[in-house]
């Protein structure tokens, strides 16, 4: 609405049509008062303008502002105008052109609430190393309202990554605002898009007119260098993690907590299909060296009493020998008489020429076979390995098979389980006493109750595999051997004596 | 001397309901007054800033002068006391003000609710400190009074005159306007402005 009367400098307020048909807004810029207006209408273009204010406080006319009087811009600074933050001022601004007024509007401006949010300062940031420094520009005449304790106007910043995280500054201003100062932004992540704001937080959180972002990409000069580093403290790390791994791991082992050794022994090894086939029969046991002494003694009542008075010629006191056989003396011819202590071996030549034997010797001789070499005898004719009928022949034909405990001993291997004994031809004074192969402990009586032979013992050498089955029942007693010696030997071994006849 | 455990189970309870209740008792700390009036204050400034848009310029010309007593502020230096006492009467009169159900259709509901609210949690906050201080400094009343007369001036009870006049002339221009429109604005307009200078008088507090 156009105006036709002239505007008074001073004048009643109420002379004045009250009109809006501009906008008064009343900012901070730069730390100044500014009061802007702008026109609702553009079609309106006054040429110059002219600015009035009043308080409320009192009743008061209208007062020039001398600075804002016939003024082409739309603004005016009022930094020192108006200074009272108690007052609430009525300001008015007339546009003119010409001397004609052609709009007039007014406004109401508490300073405190009614006051834009500052405008934000200038400021610009610079890139280092390992920082970014952000420069405050700040006017040297700070308006009055800054420097109201009320206000506390403060700075924030805007750290802005490129990812949308915005973290706030808030760096503390020591006294006036009238210094440019700097602050310094630390920590930040190389390669990165940093965008950086400025601007004032007055009291009310509503109000806040931020700054454009000024951004910079982060990069610091030890980039390079840092990487490499960063590489190779990983590539450290690394080698440590699997150093310590692999050592926990070789002791865990060591100590024997993982990895156990399954090292079982092939018989033991119960996880073969041939073997959960077809169960290999069991070996049979080595015999140990058992030293056989050959006793002569008379047919008696065994008493168990190796203290035979009787015998004492060629009664050899039995021991034991290390594998616990009980030795007793055997009659019966060996070897040739000529060997006193003779052994398998050599007896076993004799034997393979069979028949060839010499005369036995007179004194009964302890047989004596060595560990491994097995011999057998007419009874025990199934399965042997071993060579060497060597009593067998010898008691065929001994006539006097009668030994003498003369104290010769040959020692053989006994395989108690093996051994198929028989009674030995007994002369005068030689007693037969072999052994029982069940009782390797015991004396063994062979007892021939059909013939009155010696008795045999046939033992088998180690490692024999002898399939000499039970002892007592299986061995058959061969008949042509107790012919022979029906006449020579006693065909009563008492089995009392100790000894059991297989 | 060992403590029975059970007499520890026993007032464990009590003892953690008492560490509930400290801060709500630490918060009535009349130590930290000063920081409760300027947040108090200045709240309620900005919501009787909020409750109209904008002041409208036609109530100008039933603008007045209502005085607000500056002289308070002077530069005696009132003591801590007189300054928490000013500020009791000022929140008293301006929630008599506030108080009156005759401006509904003047402003939104819920702001004046909330100018009343907070002006009563004001006052009872100043009340309880008062009382507090009273009772601490009732052996120092006698010596205050010889330096209150010494100084020749009563602050303390011109303060709280000029307070009572001041808000007297606004209830009475309240009745004269009869609780027009521009009355009310102009009122709001005043207490504000009343608010804003307590709010500076805060600054007195924390500098004792």
């Amino acid at each position: 609405m156009l105006l036709s009367q002239n505007v008074s400098a001073v004048g009643p307020l109420n002379l004045y049509p009250m009109d809006e048909s501009c906008t008064l807004k009343m900012t901070l810029r730069n730390l100044q008062s500014i009061l802007s207006w702008e026109l609702k209408n553009h079609s309106i273009v006054p040429t110059h303008y002219t600015l009035w204010y009043t308080i409320m406080s009192k009743q008061e006319d209208m007062k020039l502002v001398v600075d804002c009087t016939n003024i082409t811009r739309s603004f005016c600074d009022l930094t020192d105008v108006w200074v009272n933050m108690t007052e609430m001022y009525i300001p008015k601004v007339v546009g003119y052109r010409g001397n004609a007024a052609l709009v007039s509007c007014m406004g109401s401006f508490f300073l405190t609430t009614d006051t834009l949010p500052l405008d934000p300062p200038e400021f610009e940031i610079v890139g280092f190393t390992d920082h970014i420094s952000v420069n405050v520009k700040f006017q040297s005449v700070a308006p009055k309202i800054l420097n109201e304790e009320e206000l506390q106007f403060y700075l924030a910043l805007i750290e802005e990554q490129s990812g949308g995280t915005v973290k706030k500054h808030k760096p503390q201003i020591n006294g006036n605002i009238t210094e440019n100062f700097s602050y310094v932004i630390d920590k930040l992540i190389p390669k990165t898009n940093y965008c950086v704001s400025v601007y004032f937080e007055p009291k009310d959180p509503r109000k806040i007119n931020r700054s454009p972002l000024k951004c910079t990409v982060f990069q610091p000069g030890w980039e390079s260098e840092s990487s490499e580093s960063a590489t190779i403290g990983g590539i450290i790390t690394l080698f440590l993690i699997a150093a310590v791994i692999i050592s926990t791991v070789m002791m865990l082992k060591r100590i024997g907590y993982i990895c156990l050794r399954n090292d079982f022994p092939k018989v033991l090894n119960f996880y073969k299909l041939s073997v959960l086939v077809f169960p290999e029969l069991p070996r049979l046991e080595e015999v140990a060296t058992v030293e056989v002494i050959h006793i002569n003694r008379k047919k008696k009542v065994w008493n168990y009493n190796y203290d035979d008075e009787s015998d004492s010629d060629n009664e050899a006191a039995p021991r034991i020998s290390a594998g616990g056989y009980t030795t007793h003396g055997l009659t019966g011819r060996l070897c040739p008489a000529s060997v006193s202590s003779a052994t398998l071996e050599d007896c076993s030549d004799p034997a393979a020429e069979e028949g060839d034997l010499p005369e036995p010797e007179a004194d009964a001789e302890a047989l004596t076979a060595p560990g491994p070499r097995p011999w057998q005898s007419e009874c025990t004719s199934r399965g042997y390995q071993g060579r060497g009928n060597l009593l067998q022949d010898p008691f065929s034909e001994e006539d006097s098979s009668s030994t003498e405990g003369s104290g010769d001993r040959i020692v053989f291997n006994v395989d108690l389980n093996s051994v198929c004994v028989r009674a030995l031809e007994d002369n005068d004074d030689s007693e037969v006493t072999p052994m029982l192969p069940s009782r390797p402990e015991e004396t063994v009586v062979l007892e021939d109750p059909d013939e009155t032979e010696s008795n045999l013992l046939v033992a088998s050498g180690e490692g024999t595999q002898l399939p000499f089955p039970g002892p007592s029942a299986e061995c058959p007693w061969p008949e042509d051997a107790p012919s022979d010696k029906s006449d020579t030997s006693e065909s009563d071994v008492d089995m009392r004596d100790g000894y059991v006849m297989r | 001397m060992s403590v029975d455990p059970d007499v520890i189970r026993k007032c464990m309870w009590p003892v953690c309901l008492m560490g509930l209740f400290v801060t709500g008792i630490l918060s009535l700390d009349c130590n930290l007054l000063n920081v409760h009036l300027r947040r108090v204050t200045w709240h309620n400034l900005s919501l009787l800033s909020r409750m109209s848009k904008s002041f409208p310029i036609e109530c100008l010309r039933e603008s007045k002068a209502f005085e607000l007593p500056q002289e308070i502020l002077s530069d005696t230096q009132p003591l801590t006391r007189d300054i928490k006492e000013a500020f009791y009467e000022m929140s008293r009169q301006a929630f008599h003000i506030f108080i009156q159900d005759t401006f509904k259709s003047t402003w939104e509901e819920k702001h004046l609710r909330q100018v009343q609210i907070g002006l009563d949690q004001q006052l009872q906050y100043l009340e309880q400190c008062l009382e507090e201080e009273e009772e601490e400094n009732e052996d120092m009343r006698e010596m205050a009074e010889d330096e209150w007369t010494q100084s020749g001036a009563p602050v303390p009870q011109l303060s709280n005159l000029e307070l009572r006049r001041y808000f007297n002339r606004i209830d009475r221009f309240l009745k004269d306007k009869k609780y027009s429109h521009c009355a009310w604005e102009i009122v709001r307009v005043e207490i504000r402005r009343c608010f804003y200078f307590f709010h500076k008088f805060t600054a007195l507090l924390r500098r004792k």
